[in-house]
């Protein structure tokens, strides 16, 4: 009788140890040796809030003027008014001929394309038509009032964002912001008027 | 039975409703189809129906200030700025939402009765309706327990078949006036329990050597997070690119975790979750979506009521738990394999685009790097525009290639073995 009690007993507990297998695993499990699995040194995303308690001066922010290797001086007009309205006459100082417009694609489809569209119709994937989740149009960058906008302006709301649309300032570097409006200007049917600025031909070329 | 006066009754009464609410509204299909294509064109890049966006929402417009006149609605759309000079009500809606509204001078009295038309439409029909019911139930894996409780009936099969064999057995011995000596039982029985030991030491240190090599290995962990952020819903449904957020990932080392003002390029827009589909974690919990947007709007400082005072600057950091771990002594960089190696997202960290919480599929295990390594094909081309001229370099490989010596390169023959590639 006692033989058989074990053996339920023994078909149960591998039931419950099966069933266990299938559980969701919320924990990281056990490390052998925590300190290297682990960096004690401050990596990426490390929290920096206790640092000046420690008495180590840290911001998180490049030093003021100083431009990052293979992108060009940043963009001066402020965030206001007076800095849109001025932005108007503000040229792209990559030269046409030398940006790499597949890249320049690369970053549209990337960031841009998700509203604005694949086509630039103002109908990606997030409005599609009024079913998606945004519920805002995204501007039809084919229309007429965007084919007037000055590439200036564009950069300009690309930098500190416009109405609904946030600043990808973050997100694209001074370069690769231009780039897009190149792309862009080049999509519209072109500004074909070369612009001459030489600022960042060297950067251009160097970042390819 | 219903009475069949109460019926008429009622049959009046709706068509006495239908009858006067045509003759109020007086708007036809056609008029609000052309609205909603206005609408859509003009005004919806900064107005909503129901909530404010860049400018105030537009429901009930025609209960504010006087624009139930179209004919002064027409004058300020039409050109904004010469109508704000003379207007207290339309400046301070300057001051409340901080732009200007754009001007439309193309637009006639027809237009804007069209466009209202479809605006009271479009506010009816798309108001939240009373009780909200969700249908749907999560699935459970029951699997494992079906498992489970068929090996147990075996099982037990099994031990009766035992039983009745050695039983049936015995009789027979007995019929035939065999006596055969008291069997050992098996647990006496020393082959058994030699065997059993061999197959329990086998086993046991074949699950012990496991576990210890599995130690720090995080497969399938899965961790909650600090918003229940859906990859299903971003980079599935709604076809966000990969890259979108974690854009680093084909510049530098790490793929980098976006910050808030990432979420809130979205999501200033995006406050609640609607048309989605219903979102569960792994327990089986319903998780509200709309709740999760609003954990986020605490962490960005962001007030919905107030879209245009938000200052980002003020936003706290989530502190989302990381998944994929490397040890310190192993250097990986993302866009080496990414944007050199062409590896897609998917091929380490899964079906990302279908899974709600984020786990760790791969073993990140230095046997699955060094496999990979050895399996994965190099693209060597390197002569047309889509090739690596890096490549150029390796002249051996090339003739060899063309000899037919070797017909491809593989990620080992470059180096992708040395230790010092990753450890050092």
């Amino acid at each position: 009788m006692m033989k058989k009690f074990w053996i339920i007993i023994g078909c149960l507990t591998m039931i419950a140890v099966l069933a266990g297998c299938d559980k969701t695993r919320r924990s990281p499990g056990r490390a052998s040796m925590p300190d290297m699995s682990y960096s004690r040194a401050y990596e990426t995303y490390s929290s920096t809030e206790n640092l000046k308690e420690n008495g180590i001066n840290y911001t998180a922010r490049p030093v003021e003027g100083t431009i990052a290797r293979g992108d060009m001086a940043s963009y001066e007009n402020k965030n206001d008014s007076t800095g849109y309205a001025r932005s108007a006459v503000v040229k792209n100082p990559l030269d046409f001929s030398t940006i790499d417009m597949k890249e320049a694609e690369r970053l549209y489809l990337v960031n841009c394309a998700i509203c604005h569209g694949s086509k630039l119709d103002g109908n990606g994937p997030l409005w599609n038509g009024g079913d998606g989740p945004y519920p805002a149009a995204p501007k039809n960058l084919l229309a007429d009032d965007m084919k007037a906008m000055t590439e200036g302006t564009m950069f300009h709301s690309l930098t500190y964002g416009k109405n609904l649309m946030g600043s990808y300032a973050s997100q694209l570097s001074t370069l690769q912001r231009w780039e897009v409006i190149a792309y862009i200007k080049m999509k519209q049917g072109g500004t074909a008027t070369t612009t001459t600025t030489v600022v960042a031909d060297t950067t251009a070329a160097a970042i390819k | 039975m219903i009475p069949c006066k109460l019926i008429g009754k009622r049959l009046f009464l709706l068509l006495l409703t239908f009858f006067v609410s045509t003759s109020i509204n007086n708007v036809s299909a056609a008029d609000i189809a052309a609205g909603k294509a206005l609408f859509m064109s003009k005004c919806a890049s900064c107005h909503q129906v129901l909530k404010p966006g860049t400018g105030p929402a537009l429901a009930g417009i025609e209960d504010r200030h006087t624009w139930a006149d179209h004919n002064e609605l027409l004058k300020w759309i039409n050109n904004p700025a010469a109508y704000l000079a003379k207007d207290a009500y339309t400046q301070g809606l300057l001051a409340q939402y901080k732009s200007m509204m754009t001007a439309f001078p193309d637009i006639t009295l027809v237009d804007v009765d069209n466009i209202v038309a479809y605006i009271n439409d479009a506010a009816v029909a798309k108001a939240p309706p009373p009780g909200d019911t969700n249908a749907g139930a999560p699935k459970s894996n029951s699997n494992a327990i079906i498992f489970g409780v068929i090996s147990l009936i075996l099982a037990i099969i099994a031990l009766i078949l035992m039983q009745v064999n050695s039983n049936l057995k015995k009789m027979s011995d007995d019929a035939e006036g065999i006596s055969r000596p008291e069997p050992v039982p098996f647990y006496k029985n020393k082959v058994y329990i030699t065997m059993f030991a061999l197959l329990f030491f086998a086993f046991a240190g074949y699950q012990f050597s496991k576990a210890a090599v599995g130690l720090g290995r995080q497969t399938n962990y899965e961790p909650v997070q600090p918003i229940f952020y859906s990859h299903k819903v971003h980079a599935g449904i709604n076809q966000i690119s990969c890259l979108y957020c974690h854009g680093s990932a084909w510049e530098s080392k790490h793929a980098a975790i976006p910050s808030v003002n990432v979420c809130m390029n979205c999501h200033k827009a995006i406050g609640e979750y609607v048309k989605g589909p219903t979102l569960y974690d792994k327990e089986g919990n319903e998780i509200n979506g709309t709740a999760e947007i609003a954990k986020l709007y605490k962490y960005a400082g962001f007030d919905p009521n107030n879209p245009n005072d938000w200052d980002p600057s003020k936003a706290k950091p989530i502190e989302w738990i990381k998944i994929h771990n490397l040890p310190d002594h192993v250097y990986f960089n993302h866009s080496q394999h990414i944007r050199a190696g062409n590896v897609q997202c998917q091929s380490c960290h899964g079906e990302i685009t279908g899974m709600d919480e984020v786990k760790q599929v791969s073993e990140l295990s230095m046997g699955w790097c060094i496999n990979c390594h050895r399996e994965t094909k190099v693209d060597f081309n390197y002569t047309d525009s889509t090739g690596n001229k890096f490549y150029s370099i390796y002249e051996k490989f090339h003739n060899d290639i063309k000899n037919h010596k070797m017909d491809s390169v593989r990620v080992e023959h470059i180096g992708g073995l040395e230790c010092q590639k990753c450890h050092y």
